[in-house]
């Protein structure tokens, strides 16, 4: 070994001895500490000993805390209206008891630790605002954060629960409507179970849910005669046709009593309701046609150039009544439905008819450019022999 | 009564002269002569623009709030509303192929040479302004393309350095394009344009029947040989029915493509939304526009954009003043030739580019 290499060993050794040797507990604060910089709780002015329990030297301890004593933790600030006020003055202050009531919480206190407490969905000590989109409980990112556990067999088959519906959700309208157009009021999980209240929604109450949005769907169930059959066959509501977490968008084949159409799983040709049944698919098919139809027609005058906001504005007025008509399926009656049905067909034809009148139009102009053109060629082939008549000038080669 | 309203104007006008003078008028006519009509078909179509201009002034107004809706009701309520706008909108585009063509056929003809320096100088400031005119009335609909397209095109003259800031703020009468950008683009366009173009028109007229139409030297040189190869023709009416057959051509042009194609309108401007895709100006301005694509963001310490920009401008520039250096000799004239057809194949690639959406 040369002298150089000796050297060289020599450092390697004394740099080895003198690398800083950090133990895992060690390496578990070091983590929490750098997460806590970015901590809504630090921004707020809290510290460690905020949360962790000092020991008789005055030093936080930072062992692991029991996970049924978490949440009672968190709750003696976020349960303190007083407190809370100083941070954000709308801020709520009922979670704790909410989760109190929850599925999760009830376990908890019955001693099952493997439930979720606080820190399972908003992190332990990188907790942000529900408005920041990096966190596990900001509107993109809930359903992941609830499939960390509701995906997994592992977890879902002791409580024998299914692991499907994360999986479910995310092929629906809601979530298509969340995750590809960015609409944050689409809901997710938290939208229909509750979130520090999470628990599945009985039977019975599945139409207050949904009608939390589709307001207008809901009164008009209310009031028709299935909600008492419903309750009476313990069927679910809004689910009997639309399903749960793979709620498809809508579409007019739904009704109907041929095969796939959701109608038909109760109802036959035999039955009273069959002939209200076939008039409302008629009319939403009417509609739709003549809406496809109309715009066909708008779309190929507008190509040619010609104006048809009038016939555009009657489509419109259409596709409202479309949306109405399709709304109003939900009162399960002929009425009012049918009457939004025909001024839907009525503004259809409007449209169709603007349309046409374009077209027409647009034939008076190409043959009154006929005429035109016939003149001009007329003129043109007069110009032409005029010219051709007309004897040639005289040689001029002292032109420069 | 002809007769006697006929003698009564001559009592006053001087029309006999005039008629004499244009009876004894003659025009070189020879296997290029076609390259003539251009002139006029540029003249008849600004005469087109001004019509149908005018005729649209009865209904347009030039505000934010009502422009497009005003457009929309000349197009649709309007009896011939849309034939008007659409022959006023198809002629303007008629009218810069033809001025262009005008440029290139007086250019390769040499007809810029002395003593027609002057008619020269004062045709290239007309391609410029009808180039404005096409400019200034992009915006008039108040369309969503135009007013894209708009921005883009002001924002190019804030690489200026020193004085770019301020022709922004002067071209768009404020910091952004806005209605007051179009009330501006608009008081250009149907007065202050007008008039300068009314009166170079006059000045273009009057040089080019002082020194009547040139003779390319290629044709002077054969009638140095042989005097029978140049033969001219009269004015009236000779050369003004062959005018006249052309006009009429163009105008049946102008009405299949107004009636088979006539202009769109699009959707209302609104300056929040984003900027629709495929942004890009008329078919005219397509060439520069892509030249700045391929500017490199700095060229040895320089601002691209500034170098592209002043590069243009110098070749303008240089364009208005060709006969100041060149067309005095033979050899001159053969780089105008080269560097011309170099130009027009330079832009006519760069138009393709842009018109298949090519990107550097």
């Amino acid at each position: 070994m040369t002298r150089t290499a000796a050297v060289r060993l020599a450092v390697l050794a004394v740099a080895v001895a003198l690398w800083p040797c950090r133990s895992p507990a060690q390496i578990t604060v070091d983590r929490a500490t750098a997460a806590f910089r970015d901590d809504v709780h630090g921004a707020g002015g809290l510290t460690c000993a905020s949360c962790h329990k000092v020991d008789a030297a005055g030093q936080p301890r930072y062992d692991a805390m029991p996970r049924p004593s978490i949440a009672p933790m968190c709750a003696r600030c976020h349960g303190d209206a007083a407190y809370m006020r100083k941070f954000a003055p709308q801020v709520r202050i009922d979670q704790y008891s909410q989760y109190l009531t929850s599925t999760h919480g009830k376990r908890m206190a019955a001693g099952e630790v493997r439930v979720a407490t606080c820190i399972d969905c908003h992190g332990a000590h990188g907790v942000l605002r529900v408005s920041d989109p990096r966190s596990p409980v900001a509107p993109a990112n809930v359903a992941p954060t609830c499939g960390r556990c509701h995906a997994d067999p592992a977890r879902m088959t002791p409580f024998r629960r299914m692991d499907n519906p994360p999986a479910d959700w995310a092929v629906s309208v809601h979530a298509a409507a969340l995750l590809k157009r960015g609409d944050t009021s689409a809901p997710t999980c938290n939208s229909c179970h509750g979130s520090h209240g999470a628990t599945p929604p009985g039977v019975t109450d599945v139409v207050n849910v949904c009608a939390q949005c589709h307001v207008r769907e809901a009164q008009l169930f209310r009031a028709s005669p299935k909600k008492d059959i419903f309750d009476a066959l313990g069927q679910a509501e809004c689910l009997a046709c639309h399903s749960n977490h793979r709620i498809e968008s809508p579409s007019d084949s739904l009704i109907g009593l041929e095969k796939g159409a959701v109608c038909a799983e109760c109802h036959d040709e035999t039955g009273e309701s069959a002939a209200t049944i076939r008039t409302m698919r008629g009319d939403l098919d009417r509609l739709s046609a003549g809406l496809s139809s109309a715009d066909a027609v708008l779309t190929r005058a507008e190509r040619a150039g010609m104006l048809v906001d009038e016939g555009r504005a009657a489509l419109r007025d259409a596709r409202e009544h479309q949306v109405q008509t399709r709304v109003l399926v939900h009162s399960f009656a002929a009425q009012p439905f049918d009457e939004a049905a025909r001024l839907g067909i009525g503004s259809a034809s409007r449209a169709q008819e603007d349309g046409e009148a374009a077209i027409r139009e647009l034939q008076v102009r190409r043959r009154g450019l006929a005429v035109a053109t016939l003149a001009i060629l007329a003129f043109l082939v007069t110009l032409w022999l005029k010219i051709r008549r007309l004897p040639v000038g005289p040689q001029d080669s002292t032109r420069a | 009564m002809y007769r006697r309203l006929r003698e009564w104007l001559e009592d006053r006008l001087p029309l006999a002269d005039l008629v004499d003078a244009l009876r004894h008028k003659t025009v070189p006519h020879h296997r290029y002569s076609v390259w003539y009509y251009f002139g006029g078909m540029t003249l008849f179509l600004f005469g087109i623009q001004v019509g149908t201009g005018a005729l649209l002034l009865l209904y347009y107004r030039p505000s934010a709030a009502e422009a497009y809706e005003s457009v929309q009701f000349i197009v649709g309520r309007v009896p011939f509303g849309w034939l008007i706008r659409s022959i006023h909108v198809w002629s303007a585009n008629l009218m810069v192929a033809s001025a262009v063509a005008h440029f290139f056929s007086v250019l390769f003809l040499h007809a810029y040479r002395p003593p027609r320096d002057l008619t020269w100088m004062s045709g290239m400031v007309l391609l410029l302004l009808t180039l404005a005119f096409g400019f200034t009335g992009y915006l008039l609909p108040w369309n969503q393309v135009s007013f894209f397209a708009t921005r883009v095109g002001t924002d190019i003259a804030a690489s200026v350095p020193g004085i770019g800031e301020f022709i922004v703020r002067f071209m768009r009468g404020g910091k952004d394009v806005t209605g007051a950008t179009l009330t501006r683009l608009f008081g250009f366009h149907v007065a202050i344009l007008p008039a300068i173009a009314t009166l170079l028109v006059g000045l273009h007229l009057l040089l080019v029947q002082r020194h009547g139409m040139s003779t390319p030297p290629s044709v002077e040189r054969r009638a140095a040989e042989d005097p029978r190869t140049i033969r001219t023709i009269p004015f009236l009416p000779h050369f003004l029915l062959r005018d006249l057959f052309a006009w009429t051509i163009v105008l049946a042009l102008l009405a299949g493509l107004s009636t088979f194609y006539p202009w769109e309108l699009g959707v209302k401007a609104d300056p929040f939304a984003p900027a629709p895709a495929g942004i890009r100006p008329e078919w005219y301005f397509l060439w520069a526009f892509q030249t700045l694509k391929y500017v490199p963001p700095t060229v040895a310490g320089i601002n691209g954009e500034l170098l592209a920009v002043a590069v243009m401008g110098a070749a303008a520039a240089g364009a208005v003043l060709l006969p100041l250096f060149a067309g005095h000799n033979h050899g001159s004239r053969r780089i105008v030739v080269w560097i011309g057809t170099g130009a027009l194949g330079f832009m006519a690639i760069m138009t393709w580019l842009s018109l298949r959406g090519g990107q550097p």
